[in-house]
């Protein structure tokens, strides 16, 4: 009960860190809508493309929108914990007679609530500018279950490079895998209009296929298929990011 | 009567320099203990590995019973630990890290919410306690974390430079509230300085310290008293130089430890 009990308080904490100041907020929310306007906007004609499988780009566009949102809600988690370990607030924490898991499954679980968060309120302003949202209501907790999955492994990279590193600036620099991880997917152009090396990476990122699952529930509806390969992929690549983390932190904190 | 803190041999290195060799003491409970020593002699190292955030290189300690390496946990139940730099969460109120505390060291949110009162009031931070602690001054931050490593009433206080970076009159504030709570209270409360006036009016006892070794311990009076003069002089004459000295070593991993 106490370890519960300490995983809720830090889970607090984590929460309430990762949004203050609150002014720091605006470009979390600001950016993804910006990449959707401008993206669907400039990309209007490529539905004509033979073989495009939406009605308009921007309801093809409109679950990047919400990858998006979840990446700059939780990319912000390793710069957090380096805060921590530079301010000595990680000290703080280790001096007290906690279960010190409870430190770093907190922190996750917020991250995770938060992209969670942060994909609902994305959904509803995507939404506004027309988006379709076929599974409606029914389908709302899988696709904010599939976004806390994700955005835990997520920011499981971010703590990753944190705890081994120890550096805001690098962790900062990791921004550097955003790019790759979101571009050289399916974000632009559905699969079957793309060739040569371009597809073979996109099918190997596995990005790719948890975008698929949150365009499966806007666009087309429960595709079961998909929707499997999106969990298991987001709970794999979760898995990986987090057993990475654990090992760090559990360097960090002996 | 019962030692609160015992050490035998502890001793740490980091790469090839060694920050504290050996060092064996013990403090009996309820004493008000200082280490006393420049830069680099060893006494944040040494609070560190009590404190269970360092592991020592060989040696053994006891801190209220519990080994600190075989019961690390068992020793933080027990322990408050007010380190050298201020370790509050600075996008929090004063409230929200004092309840934070409070419930993680086992309170119920509202028996912390209680003590966080009275600390805060004790503190003099009632006034500012819903701004967040970036906002706070030098002298609120360190009354803060002060009231941070009181909020669980520990049987044991370590305070490491507690009033480094303050002005004269926040020395003050802090150098009564911890005589008053030593006397009063009954914790045992290890301290260390570089600051002579701070080990002389607050220590009933104080161990000099220099390059990870204790040279001489006793009452500050009693030290004075040995070399006919002040605590400054009793550390020159039992170290050899000032503690305002210090060397560097560059191939030393921290490059400050002196050799």
């Amino acid at each position: 009960m106490q370890f519960l009990r300490q995983i809720y308080y830090l889970f607090r904490r984590g929460f309430r860190q990762s949004v203050r100041p609150y002014f720091a907020l605006l470009p979390e929310y600001l950016m993804p809508i910006m990449f959707f306007v401008i993206n669907s906007a400039g990309f209007q004609r490529a539905v004509d493309i033979p073989g495009f499988t939406a009605d308009t780009y921007l309801a093809f566009y409109a679950p990047v929108a919400l990858f998006t949102a979840i990446y700059f809600s939780t990319g912000s988690t390793g710069i957090e914990v380096a805060a921590d370990l530079t301010t000595g607030y990680m000290d703080r924490l280790f001096v007290s007679p906690i279960y010190r898991s409870a430190i770093l499954i907190g922190k996750l679980l917020a991250m995770g609530v938060r992209a969670a968060s942060q994909c609902l309120l994305m959904l509803g302003l995507v939404m506004l500018f027309g988006a379709p949202f076929a599974v409606g209501w029914a389908g709302l907790p899988i696709l904010l279950l599939l976004a806390l999955i994700f955005g835990m492994g997520w920011a499981g990279l971010g703590l990753c490079i944190s705890l081994f590193t120890k550096n805001p600036r690098v962790v900062q620099s990791g921004f550097v895998f955003f790019m790759p991880f979101t571009l050289i997917t399916t974000a632009q152009l559905p699969l079957e209009l793309l060739t040569g090396w371009y597809k073979t990476v996109v099918l190997i990122n596995p990005i790719t296929y948890i975008l698929e699952g949150f365009r499966s529930l806007m666009l087309r509806g429960f595709e079961w298929d998909v929707l499997i390969m999106a969990f298991t992929i987001a709970i794999l690549f979760s898995f990986v990011t987090l057993s990475l983390s654990a090992v760090a932190f559990r360097r960090l904190s002996r | 009567m019962a030692h609160a803190i015992e050490v035998k041999n502890l001793t740490r290195k980091f790469g090839k320099a060694t920050a504290v060799k050996d060092l064996s003491f013990v403090v009996p409970e309820g004493e008000f203990f200082g280490f006393l020593g420049p830069n680099g002699a060893g006494k944040t190292t040494t609070m560190r590995m009590l404190a269970t955030l360092l592991r020592p290189t060989s040696g053994t300690a006891l801190v209220n019973g519990h080994d600190i390496v075989a019961s690390p946990a068992d020793v933080r139940a027990s322990i408050g630990f007010a380190m050298q730099g201020v370790t509050l969460d600075p996008l929090a109120n004063a409230w929200e890290n004092l309840v934070l505390l409070g419930v993680l060291y086992g309170a119920k949110e509202k028996n912390a919410r209680k003590r966080a009162e009275q600390l805060l009031e004790l503190m003099q931070l009632t006034k500012v306690a819903k701004q967040w602690v970036k906002n706070y001054s030098g002298g609120m931050k360190r009354r803060l974390d002060l009231a941070a490593v009181l909020m669980h009433q520990p049987a044991i206080l370590f305070l490491d430079e507690p009033t480094e970076g303050l002005d004269p009159s926040g020395r003050r504030v802090i150098w009564q509230y911890l005589k008053k709570l030593g006397r009063e209270s009954g914790t045992t409360i290890f301290l260390t300085t570089h600051y002579m006036d701070e080990a002389d009016y607050l220590c009933e006892r104080v161990a000099i310290i220099d390059k990870g070794e204790i040279v001489v311990d006793g009452a500050p009076a009693d030290l004075k008293k040995k070399v006919k003069g002040s605590l400054d002089d009793a550390f020159i004459h039992f170290t050899g130089h000032s503690i305002q000295d210090e060397t560097t070593n560059s191939k030393a991993a921290d490059p400050y430890v002196r050799i």
